[in-house]
């Protein structure tokens, strides 16, 4: 791979949309876009020194509304299109229809659709996301919790992963010269990039079996006793994000390092490691938090695949077992909640970038 | 190669500053390898089920036997042989990303593309409902609903759970090209020669089709490579928890599954395909990078 100098980002399309979802979030618009075009908080006139804050936070909680109400209404429907009737699944084939139709009363299922729709979203605002089909005396929520517990452990821990190599590797190949070990490292990322998280949990799964450095899948209770088991999966999907962290960072690195105030650091001849660490970094480091946001849900997504290669009992298995047994309210329950989960770290993430970053603070108003 | 340019130091220091003022690099010979690997795995997934001596469910050899001649990638479980079981199943795999990519990019950029040229108002609904897809937590969704309808739609060359899948990406996919398309077709309309069309009194429909698309096409295409690799591991993901194409159709993740209740004593089952994947995802790497730099270097 002598050749593979692959500077501009395979993952470069989604730093583009990192970069735009974040000006979105800020409400400020491309730069190269013209502002006669611009729509929303960049056309309002000035009423005052916070309007600007208050408008870009209007704007974000319209989203985050419209988003909830977009996954209640996809799930909602979701159970409304699937042929059967939960009723009938749960009594089996020879329940009498009295039964059946007792059943449907309980549950309300013989209310018009609106009523239904209503009472779940209230339901939904306390917390409740109703009571599985198949296991009636328990409730979704005693059914997932754990699961997406164990499933977010996996998460939290490839990210920790992904965050030190991926930081690490991005300011080795950002500092230096296209030399030849920049460009391995370079070739590494763009490999890793390209290996799906699930093959390579896989060949983790078979390096653990033979060699016994961790055990070859499964869980032991809670996430905190599963530490050894939990590192490996962790691991394998900390692929996903690790060479998208160090390629964004090695970018921004470079590009910051083009800047004026690095060339007049150097010039006032401060020592090197000073320029890099407390000139270059603090400034590289943005994109950062909002590639983090953005990946979140892809990494959750991962994560209910590279589960089932290790045996996790997270939400990837109970996806499966729930859909295998026809337990629709389980599904829409990991939907929501991944949904809030991912909706509530994209959030996180902009605060961060409104705290990191004063700039994003005036670019709203 | 890259301009030497002076280090600010006299004296080498341990630490060489990058300059990258002026650095503007190609990777040379990325574009013609990524090429060449794509083309050999496009190639593999037509002809090799042609030639190949075994059909992809017939039983060709005895189960468990690793690679050889006979059996370039080994034998599965069942005793059938995983190099014709790649490729048949990289059809599959291929129809579906060309599929959930050109349909994605299509209604991304006409979206797009009408967004930038509209009124401010249909401009501002048609974003924020981009902007709302594009943090939609898409992964969990896209495989919810793929596992629910699984069963749907065996619908010409697409085996069950096939459509599906695809339509359940798509629906979210769309409004990544949308945004991206947005951006620059706005950065394009303030250039001299849109503004000359528009004062030569050409049709809003005629700029956009003359004007307005082959210029973003590289960008837009670049796009298309990038996002065929996520798609590819979206759908090669989707049986691991019982989404996407439905057995015995074989594609490459569930080849994979199948092949993980054997890894210790049979690793070629789930590596083999893993390793064509993996391949695949470097040659778009290769092509999407070298499409990148050339659409930077156009910019500047």
């Amino acid at each position: 791979m002598g050749h593979v100098r692959a500077d501009r980002v395979a993952a470069r399309g989604h730093q583009e949309l990192v970069k735009s979802h974040t000006t979105m979030v800020v409400g400020a618009e491309d730069s190269s876009a013209p502002t006669t075009a611009t729509a929303g908080t960049g056309q309002r006139p000035r009423h005052g020194r916070h309007s600007g804050l208050f408008w870009a936070l209007a704007k974000r909680l319209g989203q985050i509304a419209f988003v909830l109400v977009g996954v209640i209404t996809i799930t909602f429907s979701m159970l409304q299109v699937i042929p059967g009737d939960p009723a009938r699944l749960i009594l089996g084939k020879f329940a009498t229809p009295e039964s059946v139709a007792t059943l449907r009363h309980e549950m309300g299922l013989d209310l018009p659709l609106t009523t239904q729709f209503v009472n779940m979203v209230v339901a939904l605002f306390h917390g409740d996301l109703g009571t599985s089909l198949v296991s009636r005396t328990q409730t979704v929520n005693e059914l997932i919790g754990p699961a997406f517990a164990n499933t977010m452990s996996v998460v939290g821990f490839a990210l920790v992963i992904s965050l030190v190599i991926g930081i690490a590797v991005g300011i080795i190949t950002g500092i230096r010269r296209n030399d030849a070990f920049d460009r391995v490292l370079q070739a590494v990322m763009v490999i890793l990039l390209s290996t799906p998280p699930f093959m390579f949990g896989m060949v983790l799964l078979l390096v653990a079996l033979r060699t016994k450095i961790a055990p070859a899948g499964g869980w032991h209770g809670t996430p905190v006793d599963s530490l050894k088991y939990i590192w490996l999966p962790a691991l394998a999907l900390s692929i996903a994000l690790t060479p998208v962290i160090a390629r964004s960072l090695r970018q921004s690195i470079r590009e910051t390092f083009a800047q004026d105030f690095v060339e007049a650091a150097i010039a006032r001849g401060l020592p090197r490691h000073r320029v890099v660490l407390r000139h270059v970094l603090p400034n590289s480091l943005l994109p950062i938090v909002g590639l983090i946001g953005y990946s979140l849900g892809g990494l959750i997504g991962g994560a209910a695949v590279v589960e089932i290669v290790f045996n996790i009992p997270g939400i990837g298995s109970r996806m499966m077992a729930a859909v295998g047994s026809r337990d629709f309210p389980v599904v829409q329950g990991i939907a929501l909640v991944s949904a809030v989960t991912v909706i509530f770290f994209n959030a996180l993430a902009d605060a961060a970038y409104w705290i990191i970053d004063p700039r994003t603070r005036t670019a709203a108003l | 190669m890259l301009t030497q340019t002076p280090t600010p130091a006299p004296r080498k220091h341990w630490l060489r500053l990058p300059h990258w003022r002026f650095a503007a690099r190609r990777p040379r010979g990325a574009l013609a390898l990524g090429l060449a690997l794509l083309a050999l795995i496009v190639l593999a997934t037509i002809f090799v089920p042609m030639i190949s001596p075994y059909t992809a469910t017939e039983i060709a050899g005895k189960p468990l036997m690793p690679p050889s001649l006979a059996h370039l990638f080994g034998t599965d479980t069942a005793g059938r042989d995983v190099f014709v079981r790649t490729w048949v199943g990289g059809r599959n795999d291929l129809l579906m990303v060309v599929l959930v990519v050109v349909a994605s990019s299509a209604i991304g950029t006409l979206v797009g593309v009408v967004a930038s040229m509209s009124s401010q108002l249909t401009d501002s609904i048609l974003m924020r409902l981009t902007d709302a897809l594009i943090s939609f937590p898409g992964m969990i969704i896209v495989m919810a609903i793929a596992l629910v309808f699984s069963g749907v739609g065996e619908v010409g060359p697409f085996p069950r759970g096939a459509l599906p899948a695809v339509i359940a990406i798509v629906a979210i996919n769309w409004a990544s090209y949308t945004r991206l398309v947005r951006g620059e077709a706005l950065s394009l309309r303030s250039r001299d020669f849109i503004t000359a069309a528009t004062l030569l009194g050409y049709s809003k429909t005629r700029i956009i089709i003359r004007h307005l698309l082959p210029n973003l096409a590289t960008t837009v295409v670049a796009y298309m490579v990038v996002d065929a690799i996520v798609a590819v591991v979206t759908i090669a993901g989707m049986p691991f928890i019982g989404a996407g194409i439905q057995p015995p159709a074989p594609e490459w993740g569930s080849l994979m599954l199948a092949g993980s209740t054997v890894l210790y004593s049979a690793w070629w089952v789930t590596v083999m395909p893993g390793l064509v994947v993996t391949v695949y995802g470097i040659a778009l790497s290769l092509i999407a990078d070298s499409l990148l730099a050339e659409v930077d270097g156009g910019a500047r």
